[in-house]
């Protein structure tokens, strides 16, 4: 089989849902900054060479329906020749779409292709605008349809993960952000236009702001304060605002090459994308899913967990990222802290801090992994995340010499 | 010129500048409110407009966040406020129509703030003092004509929202159309009720409540009975709040009182019970230890609660007069005798007359009390007011009396009274000596449909004058051909133009079955012989209760004992009975106020219309009782979303309509105002708010012979549209995350999808349009199907018992 190497990865800034800089920004818009950013930065690469974009979107409705792989192609001036998709895998949507064009590069059908992701939380809601489970399944076992939060809250509760725990991992996640924010390691972000309205004059003006930082990271953040908070999703939990992810705003987009495109283009790849699996598991406990994913993926390359040299582990909520991070044999803090040396887990920060655009966050991680990857010279890295309904996904990478 | 308050402007952002301007703006007037300039500014604020407008800020914040909430639409009514301070704002006083001014109770401040005001102000402006007791006259000196011309004092009390005594005090030189103006507009707009009082000190409310509670301070120290005691007599027993006197005292703040009772001795210099605003040396003694009340937790008052660390139980303790200490007491074991045998008697007459006659020490001591409180306000007149109606009025709407000083003489029996205070060896007032001479053993009377009051001064009965717009059920009752149809929890009253009025008068005015059976007979009544019905009662009580829901203790005996298909039956009758005010061939208005809960709001969902009183509480609150809406609330309820659709509107969304209708009944959500139940969709844009409680039957039957005027045909019958199974998926899958959440108990979840199952019309396709008829059915199946449980028996029992809803 062919290889798929991963040229380009960029993302827009996560910015928080309604309170952030994004709050008004068309989802199509993102998208559209986030495709031209991948392009401008893959010199050479010219916009008629791209076959295909797939887009991961959890919740592909309203201003983020329509196919908006497709229409996204158009607006970033795409020729028509270029198609584009829409990918449903909830939080690995954006992930999926990656895999998805690898393995068409891979299987020798498809050249040079895009995988992006794209969520919109401030102007398509979670859950989306109509949610209507289904009748009778829904009195059968609403499993299926159930709240995010309570599904952490299980976890917890059934794993012993602490509030202590969830705190001390939420407020490691909130450090190295802010220290990977000052010092400037997030190279994968693309300066967004942020649009807002604003009345001034009797009138309503248009006005844009460009946004190159992530906006829901909290230096400030102490254990104090986060013990403080009062659980989110149930009366006696130990689930929170602070050791949850945050609802964000962002798009991400990964261009994608065979070996004779990368050969014809002059470039050089970042890393190749060795493999790509999911894994299921209890809907009422959805976050474990990275706990069967990567072991799995792990198992099918003969890699041990010591042999990956980054992971990013989507931390959905805290309570998921620790059961997942003791399943898979790292559970020792030194893995995740911040101020470890030795850390591979999410090591400048997750969704904690930087925020989680449901169906961006699979294509968001893969630009912040390729980042660190190149940064640390790390041979492979992992990317995971738990997915609602009760699944996990895992991506396997290895960085091109 | 047509005087017209177009806007408002309230000086001082305290807690009754805050209330008042809360009140305005949720009576639709924009309003600006003004304080100081902060003293303590650094010199970098000096010119930062926030910080210059520091004071005001909080005191508007304040306002938002007071509890009970001072805004009734807090949502919108803020908005209509602006804010500014008096260096950098005062000249927009120039724009306002009326200045309210309730800056810090002293006159050099006063008087030097009007100085200002003059300059600017619009020469039609009104300025009204809220000042409790500094003189008219001496606020007004050195002003110009026409600024004495347009001050007036409107004194409020607090909460301003709720409390809805509004005293009038008038100088020599005021505007006469002023005066008018102003009695016309507090009463219509702000919905309050306005005694005119004279430039005394403390006014009329509290001059006589002020002494009653330093009379009480007087007698304890030497009396052989306790607090908790006189407590036990002088709250809801005797047809007062529930904080009683020395309760009352905590509340308001023992400096406070004491600050009212030294104005009153200072000024006072002739009053012939003028020791009496000398407090007693314990008082003194909480006063300078900070002793003051609620307001000073940790020190108490003459109450204070404290909670044991080893079980967490709450302590009461109360003061022991002698040491100054406070000691822990048991409230129901304190009851005195006779508060036992008033508690028992149904009026309130004969609570009173059980309180003041009985044997026991406390009794004598509730005695010596009140008859010298009654003397000492038969002696106010004329000096604080020429009426009794006014003296009665401001104890009724200021300190929440049931009954004004007057009206409980008239209760406990003038005569015989007066006969045990002479062999008391005190000294009655000349004025009522003439008046049981020339044989009037009452202060008021009702004779041929009018009510009358006794002028002490004139020594002669003269009418009571209401304003037009007031109909008082208790004087067309005094007519007894008015009333037409009697039972014990209802009656159908004549009230004039071929209006009927359908009144509650049970306990609670909860809807029994007796109600729901005189129900369909009034309304054959009406169709024989009337023109139209207005639903409506005038119980005392603030807020007061239109009606508390529905009485379980009828279905609650026939579940227990198996008689489901009675319950089935009496809902069938019930269902007749609202469906039957719904289309009936006349208008049918209702006229709800305060708590309207249950049955209650079911009632008031079936008529053409509501007039509803500003302060309406209202909510379908079944589930707390174990139960779904059982008289057609939820499906009204759903109605009236959906008669909200535009015609041409194309409804994807149902969900967008369903569930805050659905909320409203799982949660059983009541309504703090009646702008938040129009908020809720219980009150629709047909339906009136009135502001001033006294106003509500009259309006409504208004608004029967309006509609009468304009050609009445009642509700055609008509399909409705439901969301169907997808609401019912939706509900189920969301129920999970409660439970699991620990938000909803279990029975409660099974009544919560019971509730979605009728309001959602069944497994249906969403936008099914269905017949009334088999919502009816689902309802009254969700009805009976939740009595036979044994957990709606026990969620009804424990309401009934405790008041308060079991979870389970």
């Amino acid at each position: 089989m062919r290889e798929a190497y991963i040229v380009t990865s960029v993302r827009t800034p996560g910015c928080r849902r309604s309170k952030g800089a994004f709050a008004n920004t068309r989802p199509e818009d993102l998208l559209v900054t986030a495709l031209n950013g991948l392009m401008e930065r893959s010199k050479g690469v010219p916009k008629d060479a791209v076959e295909d974009i797939m887009v991961g979107c959890a919740f592909p409705e309203a201003e983020q329906g329509l196919n908006i792989g497709r229409i996204a192609a158009q607006m970033a001036k795409f020729p028509d020749a270029t198609c584009g998709a829409t990918v449903n895998r909830f939080c690995a949507s954006g992930l999926e779409a990656i895999a998805l064009q690898a393995m068409r590069i891979k299987a020798g059908w498809c050249d040079v292709a895009i995988g992006a992701g794209l969520e919109s939380m401030s102007i398509v809601p979670m859950g989306g605008n109509m949610p209507r489970p289904h009748p009778e399944w829904a009195m059968e076992n609403p499993d299926v349809y159930i709240s995010m939060g309570m599904t952490a809250e299980n976890v917890a509760k059934r794993y012993n993960i602490t509030r202590e725990m969830q705190d001390e991992f939420g407020f490691n996640s909130q450090m190295k952000a802010a220290a990977a924010q000052e010092k400037g390691l997030y190279t994968e972000i693309v300066p967004t236009p942020a649009v807002s309205y604003v009345y001034k004059d009797g009138k309503y003006e248009k006005v844009i702001k460009m946004q190159d930082f992530d906006d829901g990271v909290r230096k400030d953040t102490t254990l104090e304060g986060l013990k403080k908070l009062k659980p989110a999703f149930a009366s006696t939990g130990s689930v929170t605002a602070g050791n949850s992810s945050q609802t964000t705003d962002g798009a991400a987009a990964t261009l994608l090459m065979s070996e004779e495109a990368v050969k014809k283009y002059g470039l050089k790849p970042i890393a190749k994308v060795v493999g790509y699996t999911v894994a299921g598991c209890r809907a009422d406990e959805m976050g474990v899913g990275p706990a069967y994913a990567i072991p799995k993926l792990l198992k099918m390359f003969g890699l041990k967990p010591t042999d990956i040299g980054l992971y990013e582990i989507n931390e959905a909520f805290a309570s998921q990222a620790i059961y997942s991070a003791q399943q898979i044999g790292l559970a020792d803090k030194k893995y995740w802290a911040a101020d470890s040396d030795s850390r591979i887990i999410n090591v400048n920060g997750g969704a904690i801090a930087l925020g989680h655009p449901l169906g961006c966050t699979g294509a968001k991680l893969c630009a912040q992994l390729m980042t660190m990857m190149q940064k640390k010279g790390a041979k492979y890295g992992v990317e995971s995340m738990c997915i609602g309904g009760g699944m996990g996904a895992a991506a396997l990478f290895e960085l091109c010499e | 010129m047509v005087r017209r308050i177009e806007k408002a402007a309230v000086i001082g952002s305290g807690i009754m500048g805050g209330g008042i301007a809360a009140l305005c703006a949720s009576a639709g007037i924009p309003t600006l409110l003004l304080d100081i300039v902060p003293f303590d500014l650094k010199p970098e604020e000096k010119d930062n407009k926030d910080a210059r407008n520091r004071i005001v800020k909080a005191g508007l914040e304040g306002a938002k966040k007071a509890k009970p909430g001072l805004f009734m639409d807090k949502k919108t009514d803020p908005d209509l406020i602006s804010i500014g301070n008096l260096e950098d704002d005062f000249d927009k006083l120039k724009d306002v129509d009326i200045i309210f001014e309730v800056v810090v109770e002293n006159l050099k401040i006063k008087q030097s703030l009007f100085e200002r005001v003059e300059k600017v102000m619009k020469p039609t402006c009104i300025i009204a003092s809220n000042t409790s007791g500094l003189p008219l006259a001496k606020m007004a000196e050195g002003r110009s004509a026409q600024f004495k011309k347009n001050f007036v004092i409107l004194h409020f009390f607090n909460p301003v929202r709720y409390m809805k005594l509004l005293e009038l005090v008038a100088g020599p030189d005021t505007d006469p159309e002023i005066c008018k103006f102003v009695e016309q507009w507090g009463e219509k707009v702000l919905g309050k009720g306005i005694v005119w009082a004279k430039d005394t000190p403390n006014f009329i409310g509290n001059r006589i409540g002020v002494y009653f509670i330093a009379e009480a301070f007087r007698l304890l120290k030497d009396a052989d009975v306790t607090i908790p005691e006189i407590d036990a007599m002088f709250g809801p027993t005797f047809g007062l709040p529930k904080t009683a006197l020395f309760g009352l005292a905590d509340l308001v703040g023992l400096d406070t009182i004491g600050h009212l009772s030294e104005n009153s001795y200072q000024l006072l210099v002739n009053d012939e019970q003028r020791d009496v605003y000398q407090f007693p040396q314990f008082v003194k003694d909480m006063i300078a230890k900070k002793m003051l009340g609620n307001k000073t937790k940790d020190q108490g008052g003459f109450y204070k609660s404290e909670v044991d660390l080893a079980t967490w139980k709450k302590i009461k303790k109360v003061i022991d007069v002698k040491t100054g200490e406070h000691k822990e007491f048991d409230k129901k074991a304190v009851v005195p005798e006779c508060a036992k045998k008033a508690k028992e008697a149904k009026t309130l007459a004969e609570k009173q007359k059980a309180i003041l006659f009985s044997d026991d020490k406390a009794s004598q001591f509730a005695w010596k009390l009140i008859s010298r409180a009654a003397i000492y306000t038969a002696n106010r007149i004329p000096e604080i007011s020429d009426t009794i109606v006014g003296i009665d009025n401001a104890m009724k709407w200021g300190y929440a009396w049931e009954a004004g000083p007057f009206e409980m003489w008239d209760n406990i029996g003038l005569e015989e009274s007066v006969k045990k205070m002479e062999a008391d060896g005190l000294t009655i007032p000349e004025s009522i000596k003439t008046m049981l001479k020339k044989g009037n053993k009452t202060f008021y009377k009702i004779e041929g449909g009018k009510k009358y009051y006794y002028d002490l001064i004139k020594q002669e009965y003269k009418p009571i004058i209401f304003s037009e717009n007031c109909l008082f059920l208790e004087v067309f009752k005094a007519d007894k051909k008015n009333v037409v149809m009697s039972n014990d929890s209802c009656s159908l009253i004549d009230i004039g133009d071929g209006v009927f009025d359908l009144e509650f008068h049970s306990k609670m005015n909860a809807i029994n079955k007796n109600m729901v059976d005189f129900m369909t007979e009034a309304a054959m009544y009406v169709y024989k012989n009337g023109v139209g019905m207005v639903i409506g009662n005038q119980a005392p009580g603030i807020p007061g209760a239109f009606s508390a829901g529905g009485d379980l203790s009828y279905m609650l005996g026939l579940a227990r004992s198996g008689k489901f298909s009675e319950i089935d039956q009496f809902i069938r009758n019930v269902h007749a009975g609202i469906m039957g005010i719904r289309y009936a061939p006349f208008p049918i208005v209702a006229a709800p106020y305060g708590m309207t809960l249950g049955g209650g709001c079911e009632v008031c969902l079936a008529c053409d219309k509501i007039v509803a009183h500003a302060e309406l509480y209202m909510g379908l609150v079944e589930i707390g009782a174990g139960l779904v809406p059982g008289g057609c609330g939820m499906i009204n309820l759903w109605r009236k979303f959906m008669d909200s659709v535009p015609g041409p509107a194309k409804l994807t969304d149902f969900g967008g309509y369903f569930i805050p209708a659905f909320m409203n009944v799982a949660q059983a959500k009541v309504s703090m105002s009646a702008a938040e139940a129009r908020a809720n969709g219980f009150l629709g844009p047909k339906d009136r708010i009135v502001f001033n409680k006294d106003y509500i039957i009259g309006e409504a039957k208004k608004e029967v012979l309006k509609m009468l005027d304009e050609g009445y045909v009642p509700p055609r019958k008509k399909k409705i549209p439901v969301m169907g199974r997808e609401a019912i998926g939706m509900v189920h899958a969301e129920l999970l995350n409660m439970r699991g959440g620990g938000y909803i108990t279990p029975h409660m979840e099974t009544i919560a999808k019971r509730i979605a199952f009728c309001m959602a019309g069944g497994l249906v396709n969403c936008g099914t349009l269905v017949d009334e008829e088999y919502l009816m059915t689902l309802e009254r199946e969700a009805f009976v199907d939740l009595w036979k449980t044994e957990n709606t028996q026990k969620m009804a029992e424990h309401i009934m018992n405790t008041g308060k809803p079991l979870m389970i």
